[in-house]
């Protein structure tokens, strides 16, 4: 009935696991310096491992972050160039201008007066004044009718003086029209602000579908990668029912697929990054070619570093979390049979 | 080491695995389960590794109770615990060095332990110099050497092994239960379940008898 003993034998505290404890408890068992540097490396295998089973798949690997950074690249991209489209149409709004139309029997010393009242103003950056004359000349230059103007008995058209504010602030601009209007031998004061209110609402609209797109493809984003490990999970069914069946714990079950997810996260984001780069610096030469054509300077911005920081962060964050659902979702039917 | 009183497992389709099963196993001791196919061999070892719990009855292993074990104590029961397989359930990607050093990555010892040890228990089974070789480059008795040496490397409290020599000839099959003599002497609890009758009754160690689930015999083979 009873075993032989070895005298040599080491006793059962001795032996791993033997006192039931977890290793960092154990009598014999390592101190904490060498267990955490023994919690390091079997992180740093993990990494090399997860590393070393993607490039083993080059082409495969690729084409799942390719996916991955198709899709994180969409909405990033949208939201570059809705923030290019936003930043022209402020320096657009900023060049937004008040047409003040004096009255028609204001004298040219009350033109100037008023010319340099406007110009002390504090929301006033500059100011330019159009006499009747001056307007006549434009006018018939740009209708031609020159002779039907010549033939009415006088000037109908009154003096005019252009105000560029220094706000863009849409209610500081008409408090600044009504305030224009107001000064005594000013008929009228016109700020015409609909396009820039039309702009901003199509701007404003653009977020909202940027925004859900993002909802939609961080979802897609998720699938892939929550699909990806999957398959990873399955091809590696035997080797996880072993080692739960030698004591491995779930989180070191779970460990190389996380890293595995956040490997795929870290290339998709920086695919995403030279997509997003090559793909505004492709349109950007469009858009320099046409903004020209209108005398002006714009060009698109290209990715900013933080920007693309933050989406290299963020891929990674999904991958992660990608691999984390995939994995709690099939750790259950990974018990060994 | 293990303690059986009254323990039962029905499963959920009515089928009863285990009949009220009472039996202990001192630490050190070296025994065999016997029985024929659905005895309820298998079905005892998966209790003792938590794979199952009982449905019946109280089983304690180490002063451990397996049946309110928690899952997130399962893994630390089962690191005191060594298993060899019939059918090896060897990693076929990773050499002999590296299956055999699973146990011990999981428990998070550094390089430099898990090569001594690794190499302490090829050695052991006469495998050393396949350390680098891979497990389909082996015959089936090294594989079973190599599953062995995995099972041991960690020097667990208690080996089990489920019919490690069903696909083995009777010259491999005594090599094997030789090792297995070999690392009970070092103080490890052996059980063995198997229905080679012959084998264990050269070995004259205590053997149980399973009949349908219940123990019919509780003595010394041979």
């Amino acid at each position: 009935m009873s075993a032989k003993q070895d005298p040599a034998a080491p006793k059962p505290a001795e032996r791993v696991g033997a006192t039931g404890q977890r290793p960092d408890k154990q009598d014999d068992g390592p101190d904490f310096k060498t267990f955490f540097n023994a919690w390091l490396e079997s992180h740093r295998a993990s990494l090399v491992d997860s590393l070393r089973r993607l490039t083993k798949q080059p082409i495969g690997s690729f084409f799942t972050s390719l996916v991955m950074a198709v899709a994180l690249s969409l909405p990033m991209g949208l939201s570059l160039l809705l923030s290019n489209v936003e930043r022209l149409g402020g320096s657009w709004q900023r060049a937004a201008q008040i047409s003040v139309y004096l009255d028609l029997d204001a004298s040219a010393q009350r033109s100037e007066s008023l010319r340099e009242e406007i110009a002390q103003l504090p929301d006033v950056e500059d100011v330019r004044g159009i006499s009747r004359e001056e307007a006549l000349d434009e006018f018939q230059q740009q209708t031609g009718l020159g002779q039907a103007l010549r033939e009415l008995p006088e000037n109908p058209l009154p003096g005019v003086i252009i105000v560029t504010p220094n706000v863009i602030d849409k209610a500081k601009l008409d408090a600044l029209r009504q305030q224009l209007e107001g000064l005594p031998g000013v008929d009228q004061a016109q700020l015409d602000l609909l396009w820039v209110e039309r702009l901003t609402a199509i701007l404003n609209l653009g977020d909202r579908f940027v925004f859900g797109l993002t909802v939609l493809l961080v979802m897609a984003l998720l699938l892939v990668v929550g699909n990806t490990i999957r398959l990873h999970i399955e091809n590696r069914r035997a080797e996880i029912e072993v080692i739960k069946l030698v004591g491995g714990t779930d989180g070191y079950v779970r460990r190389p697929f996380l890293y595995m997810g956040a490997l795929y996260g870290l290339a998709a984001g920086f695919l995403a990054w030279l997509l997003l780069a090559f793909g505004l610096d492709w349109l950007n030469d469009a858009v320099v070619r046409l903004a020209g054509l209108y005398d002006s300077a714009f060009a698109l911005d290209g990715v900013p570093a933080g920007d693309g920081f933050s989406l290299v962060c963020g891929a990674v964050l999904l991958g992660y979390v990608g691999a984390w659902l995939a994995v709690a979702r099939h750790l259950r039917e990974l018990a060994p049979r | 080491m293990i303690r059986f009183d009254q323990v039962a497992k029905r499963y959920p389709n009515g089928h009863v695995g285990l009949h009220e099963l009472s039996f202990r196993v001192r630490r050190g001791e070296f025994l065999f389960v016997t029985g024929h196919s659905g005895a309820g061999k298998s079905t005892l070892l998966r209790l003792l590794l938590a794979m199952e719990r009982p449905t019946g009855g109280k089983l304690l292993l180490a002063g451990q109770d397996l049946a309110t074990i928690t899952n997130a104590q399962i893994p630390f029961l089962r690191r005191q615990i060594g298993v060899v397989f019939q059918n090896h359930q060897l990693l076929f990607d990773r050499s002999v060095f590296d299956n055999v050093a699973l146990p011990l990555q999981i428990l998070g010892l550094n390089k430099r332990d898990i090569g001594q040890r690794v190499m302490t228990a090829l050695e052991r089974v006469s495998l050393k110099d396949k350390a680098l070789q891979f497990p389909a480059d082996l015959s089936t008795g090294q594989q079973q050497r190599v599953g062995i040496a995995r099972a041991v490397v960690h020097k667990p409290a208690l080996l089990l092994a489920d019919e490690p020599t069903g696909n083995l000839d009777p010259r491999l099959a005594a090599e094997i239960m030789g090792v297995f003599e070999d690392i009970n002497r070092l103080g490890t609890t052996v059980l063995i379940a198997s229905h080679d009758l012959a084998l264990i009754a050269r070995m004259r160690h205590r053997m149980l008898t399973l009949q349908r689930g219940r123990l019919i015999g509780d003595g010394e083979a041979g």
